[in-house]
């Protein structure tokens, strides 16, 4: 079986070359690409699938320490910087999921985009390539020994994101029906907000990652742990924290952009605009995973900081996870789109990640992020098939002539256009019931094993510490954005399965075909059975699998959080409470309404539908300033300052050459210079006269002289 | 000495030049493929002396030398090392690239064209072989005359090629005096014009006052050819005016020659000083860096958009040479750190010379279509020339520092060099990347290539008449891009070709100080 | 025997004739015609110098022989450039030929 570790390399690369193949030769056929492109993935998912199995069996050895295969890539100075492949326990344990739900996003992909279908997607080819190379980011980025290889892997990332955000940010031919004009527009502003934002974060982690290169002169994962180097670390202070918390602090930064916490989130519920099959490769499977994977990969860095000096690195990433958790589900109450709902859903849920690493523990968050991985690509594919179904309801009734007046407006994500699909896409109903039930942590579906890990680990850091600290913050949060989570979840699934039709495209709605609904049927299966991975009473598997692989460190420990069935009972009731009340107070709502919670919370519905109006506080207090400062700053240079002075340094230059011009013209031409000419000019005007261009006149004036010469020489 | 690679490397593109005077100016055809052919041979010799370079050594190579002028004791002395070999590469690859892509889009007067452009060649190769100074001088003065007049002659009249070529020409010529007094200077007091040989002996010791003049003369020049802030506002004009090819020339070579400056003789010069003034150039690095990038911003002119980005670009370069030059200390973690920086530097301008010089190809391209540069003419372009946009996407990308293309290895180095030996200024540098990258999305891709595209606008600006070549990129200009592409993934994805021989050299030459 | 001053007074008789003939005439072909005779009083005195002064030698027949050759291609040049003169001014008359004039 270790014959599987020297295929590793292969698993970034199928996908990679499935693209480039796309790209250059096969963008043409569409069927062969997306083929091409599944085929890629699949392939991708049997090599990862051996890996995880060769993990497996290999034992321990391979599952703590890793398996490494390094490549001299980069000489420096008097050094060589090695990048390479790495992978343990943690690494198998993503490329289980990754590879995997990318997969099933594909095949629904294709059935998404119509192929084959009159109203098939004129960008069909291109939209594989691009998830390919996404598919090929994320896969990098888990199999990566080094930060370096890791962050290229996470820029490719955030290129595709911004390629397929704005999929739809340009029009193509006039045959394009479902693109309108003002969906061109907002996918275009959504994949620059997209890719600008997370840049921010980006920057911050490409900082770290220099620092972090300057002071060790290695970014592979295995050498930066040692224990002696996070001490020579810790040991160096910089803007008055030890460096090991600044590079720490720094990563996070990148991971809150890449992983949408407050409050770099801003992007990801406008990442919406995008394909839904991308959201969902987005939410699920890559990007959003990859801020996580980064904070978790890079664990002893924020623990060492946190034991050598005090420093806040770990307790910024509970806090900023406990913010984000419950700060997104409350947003998430107040949206219409099916799909921003998820959104929200996601970066709240991203925050339960974030809490669970910053209280330390590497397997409650990992183990939360794999179970959101299934369940979160089953409902954002479950939504898909829905605004699937949508539109072609809408088409029904466009064809059959019944078309209703407010229909200008009408956009098939609107959850309040919906109502009692579950009759009509019943292939659809039950997988997303079994998404809703995981994500909202009923017993015995994957989030409620994934979610209690984290509320308990947070419970027993509570009263270990006895005090109301941070564990008890975060615990509070955890448990309210549980309860949020239910209560949108319920309003959701009742607006869109129950009540009854509350459009024409709702009533002429029907099934997605197979190839969508088959994926979403294998996710359900792993959002009903995906906890056990981690479940308590099996002995906690993942714990072992994967928990070690930070011991070399010295700081991370990993221990195992005992069930507490207080906490778990809680969430259970407070989810089973909210979810049924969302159901119960949405089942009967009609179409024109005032909705319930806007008459029950008036001004503060008001203020989570605008998402706390943090888009316009940015746009207001960074975009603006910086483009005026742009303006400015160009003003400066080309109007006001520089090129003036430039231009005047010339211009002096010029009055002087001027005033030169003048004394010269004036004294030394007339005076002198020209005076000498004219002198010689009116007397050549006087000599002249003798020419007279008669040849006999100067042949008589030779002869006169040759005898005037003649009487000279005769007579003296 | 037994094949003088650098002689012919440097003076075939003069013979070329001599020759294809002589074919009768009727001829176009003959003048444009002949000179095409000729820059090749420099081209081929370049990539074979980089073969035959020894790469573990880092000094220098394939040297030549003869007497020259006796009564001033100037030599002819040549010589390459890892910090010039990729630089002469670059322009002799830029110079075929832009003479094939002229033969396709010069009209008038080509015959003088080709003369001036291969002279030019000549120019810019020996300012980056040269040893002695005096004949570097020489060299760098020649390049001058023909970039000015193919701004000046082939320039767009609506730009004003003639004061933007004047420009050039005297903000260049001031610095190129300030530098010629500092050399007299140093050759007063050592008595040689070998730049190798004033390195080693440390001119001007005794008289720290002239020295400090010495340095800022030379310094002055450099800085412009660079162009650091605030001397840069020739740049953004020259560019405008320039033919395409011609901006080509003047951002991916002739802004290499102050870089290349500032590496082979300010540095090893002067390095105490430098080391002493570092805290200040530092802190022009970095208003050129984000001012650049913020100017860039607020262009709605495609062509000045990326003049401007030059100068950020630049600014990178800067950084990562003030970085190397911040200490003087050679022990092991800070040498490692200082060859890195300068490592990066040199990258970053190969790869600038590669990405940007795509850019301006990429804006001819545009241009000989529409003839405008208006931003807010275009729009939606992606799905009229999906060709073009992919290109521009991927030459863009590689501008703004994508992991995978060549911007971001150089960009690396110079940070991780930065930040070991200035931190500070380099938390600060970072804010221009994500400038960087909002210019060219914002600017670049969103208004030309994303939206609605609209019919009636693109037949306000493209007129089918005057256009006889395919809508979406033509042949000719595939085939132009496909070697800068190349090389942006190459770099991207493996440096180690690339950076093996600068390594050495920036390790030798930091070493050596 | 005739005495040699008796030739002398015939050339020097011969000169001036022709150089009246060249300062006076308005024709040019007239002016090419003093010359000639100018010439030819040239080489009597040469034929009679030699006869009377230095007759074992052959220089003066020789010179003699010499300027009759010159004078013959003098002649042709000079009347070419009158043809030409001719055809692109329409006269021989050399005081309108004074395009030199100051």
């Amino acid at each position: 079986m270790e014959f599987f570790f020297n295929l590793v390399p292969l698993i970034p690369l199928i996908p990679l070359l499935a693209f480039a193949a796309i790209v250059l030769f096969t963008h043409r056929n569409n069927r062969l690409s997306s083929n091409i492109a599944i085929g890629g993935i699949a392939l991708s998912t049997l090599v990862s699938w051996g890996v995880v199995l060769a993990t497996i069996l290999a034992g321990e050895h391979v599952q703590v320490e890793g398996w490494e295969l390094p490549i001299p890539w980069l000489p420096t100075g008097t050094t060589v910087f090695n990048t390479g492949f790495a992978v343990d326990g943690f690494t198998a344990a993503m490329l289980f999921m990754v590879p995997f739900v990318c997969t099933m996003i594909f095949i629904y992909s294709q059935g998404y985009m119509n192929l084959g279908q009159p109203n098939q997607d004129p960008r069909y080819a291109r939209f594989f390539a691009y998830i390919s190379l996404f598919a090929a980011g994320m896969l990098g980025l888990v199999v990566a020994d080094n930060l370096l290889l890791l962050f290229i892997s996470w820029e490719v990332m955030g290129l595709c994101s911004y390629l397929l955000i704005g999929f739809w940010s340009f029009r193509d031919r006039d045959n394009e029906q479902h693109i309108d004009e003002a969906q061109v527009k907002r996918a275009r502003a959504a994949a620059l907000k997209a890719f600008i934002t997370t840049r921010v974060g980006d920057v911050l982690l490409f900082s770290g990652l220099a620092l972090l290169f300057s002071y060790t002169g290695t970014l592979t994962f295995r050498e930066i742990f040692r224990p002696d180097m996070l001490e020579h670390l810790g040991s160096i202070s910089l803007l008055g924290m030890p460096a090991v918390t600044v590079i720490a602090l720094l990563a996070f930064g990148g991971a809150v952009g890449k992983s949408a916490q407050f409050p770099l989130h801003v992007w990801l519920p406008d990442a919406m605009e995008g394909p839904t099959p991308v959201s969902a490769l987005i939410h699920a499977a890559t990007m959003v995973a990859a801020g996580v994977y980064l904070v978790a990969r890079m664990l002893p860095l924020f623990v060492a900081g946190f034991e050598t000096a005090n420093a806040p690195a770990l307790q910024w990433v509970a806090v900023i996870g406990a913010i984000t958790a419950f700060f997104g589900a409350t947003i998430g109450l107040a949206q219409d789109d099916i799909k921003r709902v998820l959104a929200y859903s996601t970066i709240s849920q991203l925050g339960y990640m974030m809490m669970g690493l910053g209280l330390g523990s590497l397997v409650a968050g990992i183990f939360h992020l794999l179970t959101h991985a299934f369940f979160k690509a089953l409902l954002f594919l479950g939504s898909g098939s829905v605004i699937h179904g949508m539109e072609h309801g809408h088409h029904a009734a466009g064809a059959h002539g019944q078309t209703s007046q407010h229909d200008d407006g009408f956009s098939a994500n609107d959850m309040k256009t919906m109502g009692g699909l579950r009759h009509k896409m019943p292939r659809t109903f039950w997988p997303y019931m079994a998404g809703t039930l995981a994500l909202v942590g009923i017993v015995p579906f994957a989030g409620f094993w994934s979610k209690d890990e984290i509320l308990a680990e947070a419970f027993q850091r509570w009263q270990e510490s006895g005090a109301l600290g941070l564990p008890f913050w975060v615990w509070l949060a955890g448990t309210l954005g549980a309860l949020i989570t239910a209560l949108y979840m319920g309003r959701q699934i009742a607006l869109v399965f129950w009540g009854e039709p509350r459009h024409e495209a709702a009533t002429h709605a029907h099934e997605s075909p197979n190839s969508m609904t088959g994926p979403l049927m294998v996710l359900a299966v792993f959002a009903l059975i995906g906890g056990l991975a981690n479940a308590p009473f099996l002995g906690s598997p993942l714990h072992h699998f994967m928990g070690g692989v930070h011991e070399a460190s010295e700081v991370v420990h990993s221990a195992t959080v005992s069930f507490n069935f207080a906490v778990a009972g809680l969430s259970t009731v407070v989810a089973l409470l909210g979810l049924l009340g969302g159901w119960a107070i949405y089942r009967n709502y009609r179409a024109g309404e005032v909705e319930p919670f806007q008459r029950w919370l008036g001004p503060i519905f008001t203020l989570l539908r605008n998402k706390y109006y943090v888009d316009e506080l940015y746009q207001l207090v960074i975009i603006r300033p910086v483009v005026w400062l742009a303006d400015q700053v160009f003003n400066f240079d080309n109007r006001w300052v520089v090129d003036p002075l430039v231009n005047l340094v010339g211009a002096v230059g010029r009055a002087a050459a001027d005033i030169s011009l003048l004394f010269d013209k004036v004294a030394v031409d007339s005076g002198l210079v020209e005076g000498t000419a004219k002198a010689f000019n009116a007397f050549g005007g006087w000599l002249r006269q003798t020419q007279t261009g008669r040849v006999q006149n100067y042949l008589l004036v030779v002869a006169v002289t040759v005898l005037m010469l003649l009487g000279l020489y005769l007579y003296l | 000495m037994d094949f003088p690679f650098l002689t012919l490397i440097t003076f075939i593109p003069l013979v070329g030049a001599i020759i294809a005077s002589l074919i009768p100016g009727d001829r176009e055809r003959e003048i444009k493929w002949f000179s095409v052919f000729v820059s090749l041979i420099p081209l081929v010799l370049s990539i074979v002396m980089w073969a035959l370079y020894v790469q573990t050594d880092g000094g220098m190579q394939f040297m030549e030398e003869a007497v020259w002028i006796p009564t001033l004791n100037a030599y002819y002395r040549m010589g390459v090392d890892g910090i010039s070999i990729p630089l002469v590469f670059l322009t002799t690859l830029l110079t075929t690239l832009s003479l094939f892509y002229s033969a396709y889009t010069i009209k008038k007067r080509v015959k003088e064209f080709f003369v001036l452009f291969l002279m030019l060649e000549m120019g810019m190769i020996g300012v980056f072989l040269s040893l002695d100074l005096v004949l570097f001088y020489v060299f760098w003065e020649i390049g001058l005359v023909p970039m000015f007049l193919l701004i000046g002659i082939w320039g767009q009249p609506k730009d004003r090629p003639q004061y933007s070529a004047i420009k050039f020409f005297l903000y260049t010529l001031v610095g190129s005096v300030a530098m010629l007094l500092a050399f007299i200077a140093i050759f007063l007091t050592t008595g040689t014009w070998n730049i190798l040989e004033i390195s080693s002996l440390g001119p001007l010791a005794d008289s720290p006052a002239l020295a400090v003049a010495a340095f800022w003369g030379i310094f002055l020049a450099f800085a412009i050819k660079v162009p650091m802030w605030p001397f840069h506002t020739w740049l953004p004009d020259a560019h405008t005016a320039a033919p395409t090819a011609g901006s080509v020339i003047l951002a991916g070579v002739l802004l290499k020659l102050g870089g290349y400056g500032f590496i082979r003789i300010l540095l090893p010069f002067f390095p105490a000083l430098f080391k002493q003034f570092a805290p200040f150039i530092g802190v022009i690095a970095l208003i050129s860096m984000i001012y650049g990038a913020l100017v860039s911003m607020a262009q709605w002119d495609l062509k000045r958009l990326i003049a401007y980005s030059s100068v950020s670009h630049m600014g990178y370069f800067t950084l990562g040479l003030v970085a190397a030059a911040a200490t003087l200390d050679v022990s092991d973690p800070l040498l490692t750190s200082r060859a890195i920086a300068l490592s990066g530097a040199v990258l970053q301008m190969f790869n600038h010379g590669i990405i940007t010089g795509g850019l301006f190809f990429l804006v001819g391209v545009i241009y000989e279509r529409t003839h405008t540069r208006d931003l807010k003419a275009f729009g939606g372009l992606s799905a009229k020339l999906p060709v073009y946009y992919g290109v521009m996407m991927m030459t863009g990308l590689a501008s703004l520092g994508l992991p995978g293309l060549a911007g971001f290895i150089s960009e690396l180095l110079v940070f991780r060099g930065a930040f070991h030996i200035m931190p500070t200024y380099a938390i600060i540098g970072v804010i221009a990347i994500v400038l960087t990258a909002a210019y060219i999305l914002w600017k670049i891709i969103q208004y030309v290539f994303l939206g609605e595209f609209s019919e009636e606008k693109w037949r306000a600006i493209f007129d089918p008449e005057h256009w006889h070549f395919s809508l979406d990129m033509a042949r000719f200009e595939v085939i132009t891009m496909a070697p800068l592409l190349f090389f942006m993934l190459l770099v991207g994805v493996y440096p180690a070709p690339i950076l093996n021989v600068i390594n050495a050299a920036s390790t030798a030459i930091l070493g050596s100080l | 025997m005739i005495p040699l001053y008796w030739w002398l007074v015939v050339a020097a008789a011969l000169f001036c004739i022709g150089l009246y003939g060249v300062l006076s005439r308005k024709n040019a072909i007239g002016v090419l015609m003093g010359i000639e005779l100018m010439l030819n009083a040239v080489n009597v005195n040469l034929v009679a110098f030699w006869r009377y002064v230095t007759p074992q030698t052959l220089t003066g027949q020789v010179f003699a022989i010499f300027v009759i050759t010159v004078a013959a291609a003098e002649a042709a040049v000079g009347l070419a450039i009158i043809i030409a003169a001719y055809r692109r001014r329409d006269t021989v008359i050399v005081d309108e030929l004074d395009i030199m004039r100051w």
